[in-house]
C-alpha cells in the first residue's frame, strides 16, 4: 500500500496519537482546578459566502484568564475552525487538522474534499471523547469552509463525541450561544429577510450586535472594547478563500451601527 | 566477490558510469533567487518535476519518476512531522537535505546489491530577503552543495560549474517577467550544453587527441532561442514561484495557463 496522505497514520508511526484518555473519573464537583473555557463563536451564511466570528475571552471558573484569544482559526485557504471548550485541546486539534490538510494536498497533489475535512475533525473529536466525558477536554467546534464540489460555503457544528450537523443558515457554540441562538432564529424567520440574503455590511453588523448581546448576558464572553482596540475575530469565506475582516472595518461598523444603538 | 576493496571500488565506478548515462536523456532544472522570491523552471515530457514540500520549500528533481516519488514522500513525511512537533519555522531545506535526502541516496548508491536512486534533487527555501534564500542540490551519490543565488540540475557535474560561473556574469532580475526570461534562456543554455556533452562523451577520446577543450565558446542567444522553440514544441514547460511577498505562510505558487503564457518573451514563437 502506497502513501495515502494520512497524517494521523504518519503521526502514529512516530509514536504520537491524538487521544486524550482521561482517568475515567469526572471532575464535576471535585476540588480540581477550573479549566479554561467560556466562549461565543458563530458562523452564518450571507449573500457572498460565510462569516465566522468569535469573541476573545478565555475564562477559568469566574476568572478572566485572557482577553485576546483567537478562537477563529484558519485551517487552510478554504476552511476555518471556530473553537469553544478547552483551548489546549482545541488548539491541538486545529494544529493536527492544519497539518493533515496540508500533508494530504502536498502528497496527493489535490485538495482534500470538504467531506473528508469534516470527517477528519469528527475523528479527532471521537478520539477525544474519554477526556471530554471526564470533564478535562471537551471541545464543541464549528467548522466552516468553501465546498468546491457544491460551489457553496458551508457550516457544520459538532457535539463533543464527534457527531456532525449541518447548520443550513447559521450555527452557534459556546457558553453565550443560547442567548444569540434565539435572536438568530427570530431574525431568520421573521426579520426583514433570511440572513443568507444579507449584504456583507449588514451581516457584519449583525455579527457585532450578536456578540455584544452574548457578552451582555454571559460573563464568559468578552464583548467589544473600542478603548482597548479589542474587537472580535471575524473571517470571511468565499470561493476566493479565507480572508480576515480588518479591525478598521469592524471599528467603523461598531461605531456607526452598534454602539449608538446600545 | 565484493569483499575485496578493489572490486567494491570498481562496482561503484561502474554504477557512476551507469547513472551518468541515465541522466543524459533528462531535462535540466534551474532555480534562481531574485527580488520577489525563487523561480524554479524545467521542461518535462508528461510527469511533473516540481513539487511543494512545505510552506517555504519546493522540490525539483531530475531522473526516474518512481525514485523521485520515493524521495518526495520521504521529505514530505520528515517536513510535516517536524513542522507539527516543533514549528513550521524549524523545517528548513538545510535539515531536509542533510538529514533527509543526502543520507538516503548516498546509502542506496553505495550499497551495491541494492538499486541506486536515479535522481538528482534540488531543494529551494525562500527567505524573507534574497540573501536569505537557500538552494541545495544533491547528486545521486549524496554529495550536496548549498548556494543562495541559483541552483542547477544537469546531467554532467562539470556543467554545473560552467553554468554557475555564467550566472555570476548576469544581472539579478527585479521583476517576475525578467526573472522568467532569464531562467528560460538559462535553461536553454543548460539544455544545449548537456546535449553537447553527450556528443563530447562519445567523441571525448578524439577531442583529447586533437586538444579540443569542452565546452568551447558558449552558444549565442539565437541558438539558445532555437533550442527552446524546438523543445517546447514537444515538451511542457513547468514553472513555480516561491513568493516571499505573500502575507500567508504558504509561498508556493504554480505559474500556469494565461499567467505563464503572458510571461513568455516576445522572441518566443513556436517553430513552424
Amino acid at each position: 500500500m502506497g502513501n495515502q496522505g494520512d497524517f494521523f497514520q504518519l503521526l502514529k508511526k512516530q509514536g504520537y496519537e491524538f487521544s486524550h484518555q482521561g482517568n475515567g473519573r469526572s471532575f464535576a464537583g471535585s476540588d480540581a482546578p477550573p479549566l479554561t473555557t467560556g466562549t461565543t463563536v458563530l458562523a452564518l451564511k450571507y449573500q457572498d459566502g460565510v462569516l465566522v466570528a468569535g469573541d476573545r475571552r478565555a475564562t477559568a471558573g469566574n476568572l478572566v484568564m485572557y482577553d485576546r484569544t483567537d478562537k477563529v482559526l484558519e485551517i487552510d485557504r478554504y476552511s476555518v475552525l471556530a473553537i469553544a471548550g478547552v483551548p489546549a485541546t482545541a488548539f491541538e486539534m486545529a494544529r493536527v487538522l492544519e497539518h493533515s490538510f496540508k500533508y494530504y494536498r502536498r502528497s496527493q497533489l489535490q485538495d482534500l474534499s470538504f467531506e473528508g475535512k469534516l470527517r477528519a475533525l469528527s475523528t479527532l473529536l471521537k478520539n477525544n471523547a474519554p477526556a471530554a466525558l471526564a470533564g478535562t477536554g471537551a471541545v464543541v467546534p464549528i467548522f466552516a469552509g468553501y465546498d468546491f464540489q457544491d460551489g457553496a460555503g458551508k457550516i457544520f457544528f459538532y457535539d463533543i463525541l464527534g457527531a456532525e450537523f449541518e447548520g443550513v443558515d447559521y450555527a452557534v457554540s459556546g457558553s453565550g450561544s443560547s442567548t444569540i441562538r434565539g435572536i438568530m432564529f427570530y431574525l431568520n424567520q421573521w426579520g426583514t429577510g433570511p440572513i443568507a440574503s444579507y449584504s456583507e455590511s449588514h451581516a457584519l453588523t449583525l455579527v457585532l450586535r450578536l456578540l455584544t448581546s452574548a457578552a451582555e448576558f454571559d460573563s464568559a464572553t468578552g464583548g467589544v472594547n473600542p478603548q482597548a482596540k479589542l474587537y472580535p475575530v471575524v473571517k470571511r469565506i468565499t470561493a476566493k478563500g479565507v480572508q480576515t475582516i480588518s479591525v478598521d472595518q469592524l471599528k467603523d461598523l461598531y461605531a456607526e451601527k452598534v454602539v449608538s444603538h446600545v | 566477490m565484493y569483499e575485496e576493496p578493489y572490486r567494491w571500488v570498481e562496482a561503484v565506478g561502474n554504477r557512476r558510469q551507469y547513472l551518468d548515462d541515465q541522466f543524459i536523456q533528462g531535462n535540466p532544472l534551474i532555480a534562481i533567487s531574485y527580488t520577489q522570491g525563487i523561480l524554479l523552471l524545467t521542461v518535462h515530457r508528461g510527469t511533473p518535476k516540481l513539487y511543494e514540500i512545505y510552506d517555504r520549500i519546493a522540490l525539483g528533481g531530475m531522473g526516474h519518476p518512481a525514485d523521485l516519488e520515493k524521495v518526495r514522500f520521504s521529505l514530505l513525511d520528515l517536513a510535516h512531522v517536524e513542522g507539527f512537533q516543533r514549528s513550521p519555522l524549524d523545517v528548513t531545506a538545510s535539515r531536509l537535505t542533510k538529514n533527509g535526502v543526502a543520507p538516503l541516496v548516498k546509502q542506496a548508491f553505495e550499497e551495491i546489491f541494492r538499486a541506486p536512486y536515479i535522481v538528482k534533487i534540488l531543494l529551494a527555501e525562500v527567505g524573507k530577503v534574497p540573501g536569505k534564500d537557500r538552494i541545495f542540490t544533491t547528486n545521486y551519490d549524496g554529495l550536496f552543495e548549498e548556494r543562495s543565488d541559483m541552483g542547477v540540475l544537469v546531467a554532467r557535474p562539470a556543467l554545473e560549474k560552467i553554468l554557475q560561473d555564467e550566472w555570476k556574469k548576469r544581472v539579478i532580475p527585479e521583476t517576475l517577467p525578467e526573472a522568467f526570461n532569464q531562467a528560460l534562456q538559462f535553461w536553454g543554455l543548460a539544455s544545449l550544453l548537456q546535449a553537447d556533452s553527450q556528443d563530447e562523451g562519445e567523441e571525448s577520446q578524439e577531442n583529447k587527441r586533437e586538444g579540443k577543450a569542452f565546452p568551447g565558446p558558449l552558444p549565442d542567444e539565437e541558438v539558445v532561442h532555437r533550442r527552446l522553440q524546438e523543445t517546447l514544441q514537444k515538451e511542457t514547460l513547468e514553472c513555480v514561484l516561491l513568493d516571499r511577498t505573500v502575507s500567508a505562510m504558504e509561498t508556493y505558487r504554480v505559474l500556469a495557463g494565461e499567467e505563464l503564457q503572458a510571461l513568455l518573451p516576445v522572441w518566443f514563437q513556436p517553430a513552424p
